[in-house]
């Protein structure tokens, strides 16, 4: 077999895959957008009704949307920096370091559902500990999942601790750092802080990049299991974000055209990101130009 | 075969390109007498040894030597046989089970050429050899490289921008320049008689004189001695293992000669004569 | 989570220091078992993995491998394709995705949920791959293709051996992933008895605040296997990854 068949059939699976999962139901997403789809009766082509109605129509969407972007714009700098905070107190070869290793990886062993049920306890108005402990501080009882404010900061919380991929990722290119640059640091004087500032971080730039780009979908997700379990999107809409609004009215409605068109704004908005990583890529060679 | 040229003049390139690893652009690759452009490279009979080795490190010096072997499915005792025959011959015996991280370079370099002579190339490539070895090991090495040559009568293709190690090995030598040969021959003629300026001022430590008439010699071909008439002034001594030199000026042009014996050295700006031997000047048009 | 667990059931447990004061019991696990078919569960979340995750290791490096091979402009695409996949949250593509399985027959089976596995379940996984075989010696694949041998048997005899720790990591990560997840069950299945254990968690939740132990109890039961699995490929995933290469160097 030559040798351009047999790179074909290595790189076969992925093609299929990538077709199945990713090409076609993106095109799919567009004709759906414009159709009012229940998948149960012929859908009829109805234009562009569907993003008119998210646009002017829809009381909930600009809410949905505004506190989406509000928590992305909290939870992916606070994960991105528990990871590389994380990841820069444990890159070295140290006593302890590889069981700090392993509790910083942890919670992103624990099933999504999983951490969720701890969650669900720890945070209990009565007996949950996290009440006990801000009581012990001399705070008042927080009712978590009644309050719209604590609810939505508390699946901020439970999301801080599940950065086990971008620690990983980080620690990995920390680790590459050459340790020569160090021993220049170490010889010229430089304070810490001065290191970090100047050589650690710069360097580390295109893998953090990366990493926040890419939260920007993993976070976002992960709402979809916590809201779905612990708060439906409530109290009065306080956590109800991008994933979990559009899985009920795709999948609980059946208005399976309106969510397509609604997924289809935080997929152009995800597309955004992409094609401006696309430019720090060019610029950081992270695999595009040799 | 010995191909001579600065980094970057298109050497490692050409002997990919003959492996067959990348394309070629122009021009055709002719093993004894056939074109291999639609040969696969591992059907050319020719085999590399790498400048960084290329040893599997996951594998023992014995399944490195039989790599090529076992992957065009060999017989079982045909392997065998070759791997402790090659191994004979380059003194790995003692060394068939450890791997290469365990090897010093001199036998990891001795491990890659084994691996490249085990399925009996028609040619062996060999990409800058020598160049990862400490110098006591280069003379040794190189001498080892010479001696399997010749007694497995391979063609060899060799690739280096050391002058010495190519002078050295080669039987013939190419001298490349930004990809294109500037001459070829054996390394008296091409240390004799360089084709060009060029190859001139290439070849040799110090490299040819060459003055602005046109007139060309090596610092050993001639002599020099102090001559308040001399049309050259001195500028300074120095010492190139076992040879002294004094480095003259003629004008704006540095001229290096093999200094007299037995002579103090001169001030700074002492008129000097230069006699070359005759015949020994070459001809470069200006 | 797990000293909640062992409280007895049917009452909410202690507040404060006494929650560490336990009669250890495992009536909460009994009732857990009791209440949702978690062993049934526990098997089907099994088999997903034991067919996913092997899937997901051999998917990702051959494809990490063969994009090296690619000339231009295949390698570029093919990374920057890969790259774009790894900003797109997978709730923007729930209902087309939904939707293409329907025509495809295969809602109510394991097909969506093992599916993801040909493109390595996450893209991050063909990346980590695509680096580290990168990462290896140009002389090192060529001597390997000058003794004969055609893409497949050099990912085979000599990529994969030598980024072992990269394969290892990616296992440990495809379990997690593949175990924990909620969103594509709930999606696909609808015969009960093909849930997983997300599912049964979810289940669980039903129950009344008082029975946290029994809640937790199923929480415990769902984290043991992605724990051992991680236990086991730990030191790949967590060791000194240097040289594993697995950040491009510049």
């Amino acid at each position: 077999m030559s040798e351009r068949r047999q790179l074909g059939l290595m790189l076969a699976p992925y093609v299929v895959g990538a077709l199945l999962l990713f090409v076609v139901p993106a095109a799919y997403s567009i004709a759906l957008a414009l159709t009012d789809a229940d998948l149960l009766t012929p859908s009829r082509f109805v234009g562009t009704a569907n993003f008119e109605e998210l646009a002017f129509d829809d009381p909930i969407v600009p809410g949905v949307l505004w506190r989406s972007a509000l928590f992305v714009v909290i939870a992916v700098p606070l994960r991105l920096a528990v990871a590389t905070t994380l990841a820069l107190m444990l890159h070295a070869r140290a006593r302890g370091v590889h069981a700090g290793r392993t509790f910083a990886f942890l919670p992103s062993v624990i099933p999504d559902a999983a951490w969720a049920m701890v969650w669900l306890f720890l945070l209990n108005p009565v007996y949950g500990p996290v009440n006990w402990l801000l009581g012990l501080l001399g705070i008042a009882p927080v009712s978590w999942f009644s309050n719209g404010t604590a609810a939505f900061f508390a699946i901020v919380l439970m999301l801080a601790f599940t950065v086990g991929e971008a620690f990983i990722v980080a620690l990995a290119a920390r680790q590459e750092l050459p340790r020569e640059l160090y021993a220049v640091a170490r010889l010229e004087g430089a304070r810490p802080w001065f290191v970090l500032r100047t050589v650690t971080l710069p360097l580390m730039a295109p893998v953090l990049t990366l990493l926040a780009v890419r939260d920007v979908a993993v976070s976002l997700q992960a709402t979809f299991t916590a809201t779905y379990l612990l708060t439906d999107g409530g109290p009065d809409r306080a956590t109800l974000f991008l994933p979990i609004y559009s899985f009920d009215m795709g999948f609980e409605l059946l208005r399976y055209g309106y969510a397509s068109a609604m997924m289809l704004l935080g997929f152009l908005g995800c597309l955004a990101l992409a094609l401006a990583q696309f430019g720090l890529v060019r610029r950081w060679r992270l695999g595009v130009t040799r | 075969m010995t191909v001579l040229g600065a980094s970057g003049s298109g050497k490692s390139t050409l002997l990919r390109v003959i492996a067959g690893l990348e394309p070629a652009d122009a021009g055709r690759v002719l093993i004894d007498g056939a074109d291999q452009a639609r040969v696969e490279p591992s059907r050319r009979g020719v085999a590399m040894v790498f400048q960084s080795f290329a040893l599997f490190p996951h594998l023992d010096v014995r399944r490195n030597i039989a790599f090529g072997l076992r992957a065009r499915s060999a017989p079982g005792e045909l392997i065998a046989e070759r791997v402790r025959e090659t191994a004979a011959a380059l003194g790995l015996t003692e060394l068939l089970t450890r791997r290469p991280g365990e090897l010093s370079g001199g036998e990891r370099q001795r491990v890659a050429l084994a691996r490249a002579l085990a399925a009996r190339p028609r040619v062996l490539l060999l990409d800058e050899p020598l160049s990862n070895l400490d110098a006591q090991l280069r003379v040794s090495t190189r001498n080892e490289i010479r001696r399997v040559q010749k007694q497995t009568a391979v063609t060899a293709l060799h690739v280096t921008h050391d002058q010495v190690e190519a002078l050295a090995l080669g039987h013939r030598v190419a001298v490349m320049r930004d990809g294109r040969v500037e001459q070829v021959g054996t390394p008296d003629e091409v240390w004799e008689r360089p084709a060009n300026a060029w190859v001139a001022r290439f070849i040799g430590t110090p490299p040819m004189n060459i003055l602005p008439s046109g007139e060309a010699f090596r610092a050993e071909h001639a002599s020099c001695a102090v001559d308040a008439d001399g049309a050259y002034t001195f500028a300074f001594a120095e010492r190139v293992g076992a040879e002294r030199y004094w480095h003259l000026h003629l004008g704006d042009t540095e001229v290096v000669v093999r200094a007299p014996a037995d002579e103090d050295v001169p001030e700074r700006g002492t008129r000097i004569s230069v006699t070359v031997v005759p015949g020994r000047v070459r001809r470069f048009d200006p | 989570m797990v000293l909640g667990a062992l409280h007895p059931p049917g009452a909410p447990p202690p507040v404060g220091f006494e929650l560490l004061s336990v009669q250890p019991s495992l009536d909460a696990f009994a009732r857990a078992f009791e209440l949702v078919p978690l062993g049934q569960q526990l098997l089907n979340s099994l088999t997903i993995v034991a067919i996913a995750v092997p899937l997901t290791v051999v998917c990702a490096s051959l494809t990490g491998f063969a994009i090296t091979r690619l000339g231009r402009p295949w390698h570029g695409l093919a990374v920057t394709f890969t790259l774009v996949c790894l900003t797109i949250p997978a709730s923007a593509l729930w209902v087309p995705r939904f939707a293409v399985f329907r025509t495809l027959g295969a809602l109510d089976t394991y097909v969506p949920l093992i599916a993801p596995a040909l493109v390595g379940t996450s893209p991050l996984l063909v990346l980590l791959c695509y680096w580290s075989a990168r990462g290896l010696s140009r002389d090192l694949i060529d001597a390997a293709r000058l003794a004969g041998l055609g893409p497949i048997r050099v990912w085979w005899q000599v990529v994969l051996p030598l980024t072992r720790r990269t394969a290892m990591a990616v296992a440990a990560l495809a379990f997690v992933a593949h175990w924990g997840n909620f969103i594509e069950p709930l999606l696909y299945l609808f015969d009960t008895a093909k849930a997983t254990l997300p599912i049964g968690l979810s289940s669980l939740r039903q129950l009344g605040p008082t029975d946290a132990p029994v809640v937790l109890a199923g929480a415990v039961v769902a984290t043991v296997p992605p724990v051992l699995a991680f236990a086991v490929a730990q030191r790949a995933v967590l060791d000194d990854t240097r040289r594993a290469g697995w950040v491009p160097r510049r």
